[in-house]
């Protein structure tokens, strides 16, 4: 278990971001838990269905039912210590919102891993490759859904995952968020389109370079196009795209910043625009990195309908490294 | 010898069914009439990929996987794309016709996808637990030697790991492609695979092996890149179709890895 200050440490090392906004929202969630309970107590209490339905009413688009966007894990008529927003709820990133006093978690991706975010495995899982079990096998425990699921019970936690509405906001918050963790926000190439800038010749080796950099990636971020490609204009494509963002972004600008996509598409597409002598670029940041932006907006965001407990953003950091 | 002459070899000598209801394995580009001049096999169908087989004279393109950019080589996807005409032709002016082949490669016994990656990986046979399960249980490594090791045979600039670097593995599941196998099973140390997604995906996927890593469990992911995952086993693929087509130059001519890593 990290403590309250060597968690701060570790966002450090994993994210520029998070020390700027932790200044700029989070003051008393970072100071000491006497300071939470002081300020929990001045204020009515407030529940984790209170801060979902605040959302639900502010978010500007319409709340749909039947999406992602529900509680995971938790007791929704639990009184909240804090919030703290996050690109995944990793253990990592729930076991520093606890070191953080936070006890509502809300997440861009899944929780337990895959897209149907269940507690317990898939049934079926756990086998290995090769014939099915037989019907009606519980499955296997799992010692990380075990622990995981113990520490979420133990410490209270409510977990909410709050994506595909998020992303219908306008402007795009996983746009805005990562041109701002990029400092590129007044770079903006017209109004109103915050998926293009304009960000000052460099070389795709010096762009990639300041992306790693900035964004705290480590074996994440790849790159396609000649290192010494001069870039001026970039789009971004946030989170996971299909080729169709590839195909409408790539031809009007110098190069595309993404999280995610599929290798047999828009990388394959890339590859074979700059094979064409087209001097562009590609540079995959991935997935979960490129929307902790966006979900540092949302904790922006969100102190301004919950001001009863502190809201911060905690960076989960690039899943992946790379053996030299 | 006409492509479609080629292609009707290649489904006898198969030794299992064809299914013609494939929307992979057909004709991307080209026709069976074309004349064969030699046949490259590649992972990706890219530019550069159409201009070295021309080179070499080899007109006749199989693929694993796609020539326009999507699984399906929608063409409507791409048809407005400037970029989709001038491969066209490109394609045109070198008479290359191109046949993709995936669902019966991955069909046909041995795979020679896990035949190739293994052999590229360095995942000797004789650890194998049993002919084609691609389960492997080596002699007790680190996750960061194992991943270096693997780097350092594939040559795979872009490899991607998950996991505690000093974690003891010993006990590995091959994947392939995006067809990357599962990790929450208690008998697999370390999944080596080409692509999955980071989060969301039909099964666990990474996000699983960095909470194993957090709780201390010895979980490791490596990710070699789906280029570097499906390519070597073009290699066997270009010798099986040299077994019975021997009036052409049959060979493999490498897509490559796409991407660099910044410093």
């Amino acid at each position: 278990m990290v403590t309250p200050k060597k968690s701060r440490a570790d966002d450090r090392t994993v994210s520029p971001l998070s020390r700027r906004e932790f200044g700029a929202l989070t003051v008393s969630a970072m100071a000491a838990p006497f300071a939470l309970i002081s300020r929990a107590t001045a204020s009515p209490p407030i529940s984790a269905t209170d801060v979902i339905d605040r959302i639900k009413k502010s978010i500007g688009v319409e709340w749909k039912p039947d999406t992602f966007d529900t509680i995971k894990a938790g007791d929704p008529a639990t009184v909240v210590s804090g919030v703290v927003t996050t690109a995944i709820a990793s253990m990592s990133v729930l076991r520093r919102a606890v070191d953080a006093g936070a006890n509502l978690v809300i997440t861009s991706e899944p929780t337990f891993y895959g897209r149907a975010d269940a507690r317990t495995p898939p049934a079926g899982r756990g086998g290995g490759r090769g014939a099915p079990p037989p019907p009606d096998t519980p499955p296997p425990s799992d010692p990380v859904y075990t622990a995981k699921n113990a520490f979420i019970e133990k410490h209270g936690l409510v977990v909410f995952r709050l994506n595909q509405h998020w992303r219908l906001r306008r402007p795009d918050p996983f746009a805005t968020g990562l041109a701002s963790a990029l400092g590129w926000s007044k770079r903006i190439e017209a109004p109103g389109d915050v998926l293009r800038y304009s960000i000052g010749a460099a070389s795709l080796s010096a762009l990639a370079a300041e992306l790693k950099k900035k964004l705290g990636t480590r074996g994440g971020i790849r790159v396609i196009g000649d290192p010494q490609t001069r870039v001026q204009t970039v789009a971004l494509l946030p989170g996971s795209t299909p080729l169709a963002a590839a195909l409408d972004a790539l031809p009007s600008v110098d190069v595309i910043v993404g999280g995610e996509v599929r290798e047999w598409e828009s990388v394959e597409y890339a590859r074979d625009v700059v094979a064409s002598g087209q001097r562009k670029g590609l540079v995959l940041v991935g997935r979960i990195v490129s929307e902790e932006g966006g979900m540092s907006e949302c904790a922006r965001w969100l102190t301004t309908l919950v001001s009863e407990v502190p809201v911060r953003h905690i960076p989960a950091g690039d899943p992946y490294w790379s053996p030299s | 010898m006409t492509a479609g002459e080629v292609i009707d070899r290649i489904k006898k000598n198969l030794g299992a069914p064809w299914r013609d209801t494939t929307y992979r394995d057909t004709f991307k580009f080209g026709g069976p009439e074309t004349v064969v001049t030699g046949i490259a096999t590649t992972a990706f169908v890219t530019l550069d990929v159409v201009k070295r087989a021309a080179a070499a004279r080899l007109n006749m393109i199989i693929p694993h996987e796609a020539t326009f950019w999507s699984d399906r080589d929608d063409t409507a996807l791409v048809g407005r794309d400037p970029l989709y005409a001038a491969k066209v032709e490109l394609m045109k002016k070198h008479d290359i016709v191109v046949f993709r082949i995936h669902d019966h490669m991955h069909a046909q016994r041995p795979d020679f996808t896990f035949v190739g990656s293994a052999r590229d990986v360095g995942l000797d046979s004789r650890y194998e637990t049993a002919p084609g399960s691609h389960r492997f249980v080596i002699p007790e490594t680190t996750l960061g030697a194992l991943a270096a090791d693997v780097k350092r045979k594939t040559g795979a600039r872009a490899l991607r790991v998950v996991g505690d670097p000093a974690a003891k593995v010993s006990r590995i599941q091959l994947g392939v492609g995006y067809a990357t196998p599962v990790i929450n099973t208690p008998d697999v140390d370390v999944v080596i695979s080409g692509e999955q997604q980071e989060a969301d995906g039909g099964f666990d996927g990474p996000s699983y092996v960095v909470d194993a890593t957090t709780l201390g469990l010895a979980k490791g992911w490596i990710m070699l890149g789906h280029v570097i995952s499906e390519e070597a086993g073009m290699l066997e693929m270009a010798a099986w179709i040299k077994g019975f087509v021997p009036e052409v130059p049959v060979q493999l001519v490498k897509a490559e890895e796409p991407f660099w890593i910044p410093n």
